[in-house]
């Protein structure tokens, strides 16, 4: 009987099918202003964030300055602390993987963790190095500074003692800079140029491959399942390995700050869907109001509730997600788990209703 | 509903534009649900010298990234002989099978055609040996165009070896094997009537005269070991999981993953139960249908996975040289394997020995990798989707 149907259903689909070479898109028109909601995005959340790292970034590199022209206790621990201040800010931003930041890997040079430790050592100790090199990708950045700042012996000051004492202490002050250059000038190059492309940005709001508003989402998503579910939580925690693996978590050389990266992170993600503006309590055009014009407010709500669960079981989790690795895992894994689900509402329910495609696919893993 | 719908035409008018549409007939063997045949209470199924090759080839093709083997000793674990001690594994060394016998070796394509054998068999030594002399020696060097070395794969991603033109020669062997050792078994030598009727097979089937010692005719056992080729690391047959070797059976598993093809898993397997219950029912008609489905589906996997991986290369090549390698080599292994494959109902493979070794030669033109562009790679990715009933866009993400 099925396959009299499919018989049937074949010869109907047949002269459609071998008629034409190209595919059929349907073209779904609704009434959502979707500019209005690039615009949200744009000027009161993307601008406002990146403006905020790039002062953040500014202050983290005359930090730098000062620590490596006159390395001590005080000017370490100031170094350190505009270190997280700036690092918290990543959080919001390294989702946008857009223009300059997409066509520079921005966040490949930023955010790689955890890093290669014999690179950075190797590196310092030759001298020289190209810091543009896809080589060293995993040695630069906030992990690297991590390690440097961190990292580099038990107490502060065996640490300081590499800036000072040492026989290459001018390598390791150099690398500093090295680094904390890369980062500013990356950072400027990003933030000026999508003030200069924002008008051709807001107004991109087709439904293709190269729109702005389908790079967007995808990018969005994207981070969401790698930078965030993966990055921070589903590789330390050993979700694709045999073994938990907690030397990979964000910040480990600090070691106390994986989790409230992660939950600025997981802020930044929330925030975005509901448009709510950086750094205020004022909400504007969102993905979220788009689902509920579109009449699915299901899964709109469904979202919001589970990023909250999911909020709600990280906070649970240890300051270092390292520790909470080695004692318990399974809070660890829940909290995969939680964001797992909002994976699929996200990837799946919002695009579909969006009628957007996926447009990466997941890493082959071999 | 409506893209449940798009897909449902896609997936059929893959069927529809089939050129050779079965006549449509009456089908006596009835499937059984599993891959599960018993006689006299006992299982009649038997694969052990696929598996053993399975293993074989996974700790051949995981030891061409140790630069402590030699030519020679890679060499021994391609072409093991019975109780050398060239396995991690007793039970390898210890059994009289070897992958390299079986590379190219299928009675359809290679039986009266040595020359290429040989020549097929000569590639893989050479690829072994260049790993030694020319990879290994260069391991912690930084590769550039015309130098062999490693190259990180982009955020600080895996490192990749490669040759002076880019390739990683363990992926071109790895994925190479794919095609020469289980897919020309598979479908050029077991599931042809060339090895199922041989000698007296069908008269010993129709009497279900079985081997010495064994639970099964030979016509049954020859099908097995089809079967065997693809699902001989599964833990149980009856309810396959995939993805449980770094061969045929990974790789159904990553075309199954992509939503444009989801569901080949189940016809490839359906297929397989049926021919195998069609043989015990005697029923050779369904049997030689199912073995024409596995042509076409088999050869399928290599194709879009050959596809895939050139417009994945070609995708990362700006940005990201060391990913892009990886996917290239792959790709290019794939591209080696559609030699292999099998047009159904033909005695022919998608692609004859003489174009892919085009292909291989476009391909490693000039510094290889170093110097492709995208054209070349939409180009060659056309060509081959061309030859199948898949779209460059469906096989492509």
């Amino acid at each position: 009987m099925f396959r009299r149907f499919l018989l049937l259903f074949i010869s109907i689909v047949t002269l459609h099918a071998c008629s034409s070479s190209e595919e059929i898109v349907p073209t779904i028109t609704d009434s959502f202003d979707r500019n209005a909601l690039l615009v949200n995005i744009a000027d009161n959340i993307i601008i406002p964030a990146y403006e905020d790292f790039s002062s953040k970034m500014g202050a983290l590199n005359t930090a730098g300055e000062t620590f490596t022209t006159t390395p001590n206790q005080a000017n370490l621990e100031a170094l350190r602390s505009s270190w997280f201040a700036a690092y918290k800010v990543w959080q919001h931003i390294e989702m946008f993987d857009i223009g300059k930041a997409e066509e520079l890997q921005f966040k490949f040079y930023m955010n790689i963790y955890p890093v290669t430790v014999s690179d950075i050592e190797d590196n310092i100790a030759s001298g020289s190095y190209d810091l543009n090199s896809v080589n060293n990708q995993d040695a630069q950045g906030f992990p690297a500074l991590d390690y440097l700042l961190h990292g580099l012996a038990d107490t502060d000051t065996a640490i300081l003692e590499k800036f000072t004492n040492a026989e290459n202490n001018d390598n390791y002050k150099n690398y500093i800079t090295a680094v904390l250059n890369q980062m500013h000038t990356l950072t400027l190059s990003v933030v000026s140029d999508f003030k200069t492309q924002k008008g051709a940005f807001v107004t991109s709001t087709e439904n293709t491959a190269t729109s702005s508003l389908n790079k967007l989402i995808n990018d969005y998503i994207f981070y969401y399942e790698k930078g965030l579910r993966a990055n921070k939580f589903g590789i330390p925690a050993g979700t694709f390995s045999s073994t938990p693996l907690p030397d990979k978590v964000e910040g480990r050389y600090k070691n106390d700050v994986s989790k409230e990266l992660a939950l600025e992170a997981l802020t930044a993600v929330q925030n975005l869907f509901e448009g709510k503006h950086y750094n205020a309590e004022t909400t504007g055009v969102s993905f979220k109001d788009y689902l509920i014009t579109l009449n699915r407010t299901d899964i709109a709500t469904s979202i919001s509730n589970q990023f909250n669960i999911a909020s709600t079981q990280v906070q649970t989790l240890e300051n270092s997600f390292a520790t909470q690795i080695n004692t318990n895992n399974t809070e660890m894994t829940r909290s995969y788990d939680e964001l797992q689900i909002a994976v699929v509402l996200l990837k799946v329910d919002m695009l579909q209703a969006f009628n957007i495609s996926v447009d990466y696919v997941d890493a082959d893993g071999d | 509903m409506r893209k449940v719908l798009l897909s449902i035409g896609c997936v059929v008018s893959l069927m529809a534009c089939t050129e050779t549409d079965p006549e449509p007939q009456i089908i006596e063997t009835v499937a059984p649900a599993t891959y599960s045949f018993e006689r006299s209470g006992a299982s009649s199924v038997s694969f052990g010298g696929q598996t053993t090759r399975i293993e074989m080839g996974g700790e051949f093709v995981s030891a061409l990234k140790s630069t402590s083997e030699t030519v020679a000793s890679l060499n021994a674990k391609f072409a093991h002989t019975a109780g050398a001690n060239n396995f991690s594994d007793a039970d390898l060394n210890a059994s009289s099978k070897s992958v390299r016998s079986k590379v190219a070796a299928s009675t359809d394509f290679y039986a009266s055609n040595t020359t290429d054998a040989t020549a097929i068999k000569a590639d893989f030594d050479s690829w072994i040996e260049a790993q030694v002399t020319e990879v290994f020696p260069m391991w912690d060097m930084d590769a550039s165009a015309g130098n062999a070395g490693q190259i990180q794969e982009a955020g600080g991603g895996s490192i990749r070896y490669v040759s002076a033109k880019g390739i990683e020669y363990n992926q071109l062997i790895n994925k190479g094997l794919i095609g020469a050792l289980m897919v020309d078994q598979i479908l050029n030598n077991y599931l042809s009537p060339a090895v199922l009727d041989a000698a007296s097979n069908v008269a010993d089937n129709d009497a279900e005269s079985l081997n010495d010692g064994k639970n099964y005719t030979t016509m049954e056992h020859k099908w097995d070991e089809a079967f065997g080729y693809l699902y001989g690391k599964e833990a149980d047959i009856t309810a396959p999981t995939l993805n449980n070797d770094s061969f045929l059976n990974k790789y159904l598993s990553r075309v199954e993953g992509d939503a444009d093809f989801a569901g080949i898993a189940e016809e490839i397997y359906n297929a397989f139960k049926l021919g195998r219950a069609a043989i015990v029912a005697k029923d050779y008609t369904t049997r030689n249908v199912q073995a024409e489905i596995l042509r076409e589906k088999i050869s399928e996997i290599v194709g879009i996975r050959a596809v895939y991986y050139l417009q994945q290369g070609k995708n990362n090549l700006p940005t990201d040289k060391g990913g892009a390698f990886h996917d290239l080599s792959e790709g290019i292994g794939f591209i080696y394997s559609l030699q292999f494959t099998r047009m159904p109902n033909s005695t022919a493979s998608y692609f004859t020995k003489a174009e892919v070794d085009e292909f291989m030669a476009t391909l490693q033109n000039g510094n290889g990798f170093w110097d492709l562009s995208s054209e070349t790679l939409d180009e060659m990715s056309a060509t081959i989707a061309a030859k199948f009933n898949f779209t460059l866009a469906q096989a492509g993400s």
